[in-house]
């Protein structure tokens, strides 16, 4: 094992030749076996159709596409899925950032408040869909019982087509925004209160501290959490297929869940698979977006 | 943080209280339950009077069925294994390659470390089914294998622990290198001990992630042996009838577990988080 020079300039390039190598082996294998590999696998799938007359499956090249932009029920999806993303990234970043503002001030037990919007990260989807379906239940949840109680109508929330999308964006939020709240509120700690004694020292008010220290303060923080809600919330998955298995009447049916119908009830693994390639593809193309505009201004 | 008038402080609180109300209330309302008979769930939810909020009868015998007549032990016994095994292997792999990243220059670094960003932007969901068919191949459907495994390898771990190995200063690392020290050496008894609030963090975020996991334990665990918890939960769903007490029991102890640990060490987790600046 050869060593490389001792002399480096700066952080980040000792060469010793074949240590990095080594130290990055375990994690590669382990990304590329369980992460590339599958996501590879996904795009080749999606060239095939399964053939009753071969018995196995045939090569279409991009047919499978083909059939999927004449499909009507993709198209809902699609709705669906922009929809629920055009609702929720915003709301999730603002409420998180709302939260994040609000456990940073200096209050008595601010440490429990703290402490109870953390506890959502600890609830599994699941179990997060349990508890508030059960809450939501048209006939037997406890909701309905209060509104009835203070003299408001049921509703029949994720029992109808008109509501039952907002009852999703709710359980995501509920789970959520505690999480992107953790990174968020790291961002406002490291801001240095010099900034707002000395700011506020020259006459500025509060709205004027929000928008020109804390936010611009705050760039690197909330890029992270925009990509990272943007890319979890467009891929999202569990609550729909728990609670709702895309309806009533497709009205939660997005694409992931699309996919996974696709993949587990009609046994088309290639539409599934080209469902996620578009999935992913579109994705990727906001995330770039975001970058491109969140960036700009530097 | 910022003083505030006593006016201001008064409507904090409220709003404060507010949220966190809202937070807690299903967590509540399922804990208040656990302790119903099961006759007793849905009895009392309209009208709205104080025994919606309190148990009339109060028994424990949703907790105590669930470890005497549904095995849940053997389910708590897998999560804990799974999930535990899965933080002992993620941190030791994902903190080498971070070092890697952190002190090598090599090729394709930069696209490398591209790649390990993209993965831990692309959630488990999409790539389940070819991943099954992967896990499959390598034998490793329904063992402690196929469920540990899959998740080691953790790009946003490895993000997290470059980061912080970035703001270490270099002279601690010359001055051991001048010395003669190896880089296993420097790894392990120099760069990692001054890394607690990233170590913390990491294995809080591998093993909730791992506790919480029920898409791929549902796809990999084939028989009771493997099953977790949060499979277990679904078997309350039988076609007779749901048997919510003890599917209310089985949800608080699974939340108070990752909680508990999490509350614990929360201070570490915006600690390790900071330290790593959230800079690219």
């Amino acid at each position: 094992m050869r060593t490389g020079k001792l002399a480096k300039s700066g952080r980040g390039s000792w060469r010793a030749s074949s240590i990095p190598f080594l130290f990055l082996f375990p994690a590669f294998i382990g990304l590329f076996v369980f992460k590339f590999v599958p996501i590879v696998v996904s795009f080749t799938e999606s060239m095939y159709r399964a053939s009753f007359r071969i018995g196995g499956k045939q090569f279409v090249g991009f047919g499978n596409y083909a059939d999927l932009f004449a499909d009507p029920v993709f198209w809902n999806s699609m709705r669906v899925t922009l929809l629920l993303n055009a609702i929720l990234n915003p709301l999730q970043i603002v409420l998180a950032f709302l939260l994040a503002l609000m456990l940073n001030l200096k209050l008595k037990k601010i440490g429990l408040f703290r402490a109870i919007h953390i506890i959502p990260i600890s609830v599994s989807a699941p179990i997060a869909v349990i508890m508030w379906s059960v809450m939501l239940n048209q006939e037997q949840g406890i909701v309905n019982s209060l509104l009835t109680w203070i003299g408001l109508e049921a509703q029949p929330f994720y029992a109808s087509a008109g509501q039952a999308l907002w009852v999703i964006v709710l359980i995501a939020c509920w789970k959520g925004v505690g999480y992107l709240c953790i990174f968020l509120l790291a961002g406002l700690q490291e801001v240095p209160e010099t900034l707002y004694e000395s700011s506020s020292i020259d006459g500025a008010n509060k709205w004027i501290q929000l928008t020109r220290i804390t936010l611009p303060m705050m760039k690197r923080p909330l890029i992270f959490v925009t990509v990272t809600a943007t890319a979890a919330n467009f891929l999202l998955f569990a609550p729909v297929y728990l609670l709702t298995q895309g309806g009533p009447q497709g009205s939660t049916n997005t694409l992931m869940n699309e996919s996974y119908f696709s993949a587990f009830v009609y046994a088309d693994m290639g539409r599934a698979s080209s469902i996620v390639v578009v999935l992913l593809a579109v994705t990727l193309c906001i995330i770039a977006v975001q970058f491109r505009f969140l960036r700009a201004e530097h | 943080m910022e003083r505030l008038s006593r006016w201001n402080t008064s409507i904090s609180y409220f709003v404060q209280i507010g949220l966190a109300a809202i937070v807690l209330a299903p967590l509540l309302f399922v804990f208040v339950s656990s302790f119903r008979p099961l006759e007793d769930i849905f009895r009392y939810v309209s009208p709205v009077t104080l025994n919606t909020f309190i148990p009339t009868s109060f028994t424990l015998e949703a907790y105590t069925n669930l470890f005497a007549l549904r095995g849940f032990g053997k389910y708590f016994f897998n999560s804990f294994y799974v999930s535990a095994m899965s933080v002992l292997f993620g941190l030791s792999v994902n903190a080498l390659a971070a070092f890697a990243f952190a002190y090598f220059a090599f090729r394709f670094k930069t696209l490398l470390f591209i790649s390990v960003i993209l993965t831990f932007l692309i959630p488990f969901e999409v790539i389940a089914i070819p991943l099954y068919i992967v896990v499959d191949r390598l034998h490793w459907i329904n063992t402690y294998w196929g469920l540990i495994v899959p998740a080691v390898a953790n790009g946003l771990v490895i993000f997290l622990y470059r980061q912080f190995f970035l703001e270490i200063p270099t002279s601690l690392i010359e001055a051991a290198r001048i010395d003669g020290a190896r880089w296993t050496r420097i790894f392990y008894g120099i760069v990692m001990p001054l890394c607690k609030p990233v170590t913390v963090s990491a294995s809080l975020l591998i093993f909730i992630f791992q506790w919480e996991s029920f898409l791929w334990p549902l796809i990999v665990a084939r028989t009771e042996a493997y099953k977790v918890i949060q499979i277990g939960i679904a078997s309350f769903v039988t076609e007779w009838v749901t048997v919510w007490n003890e599917m209310f029991a089985a949800s608080i102890l699974s939340v108070l577990i990752p909680a508990l640990i999490l509350l614990a060490l929360q201070r570490y987790l915006v600690q390790g988080v900071t330290g790593s600046g959230l800079k690219e």
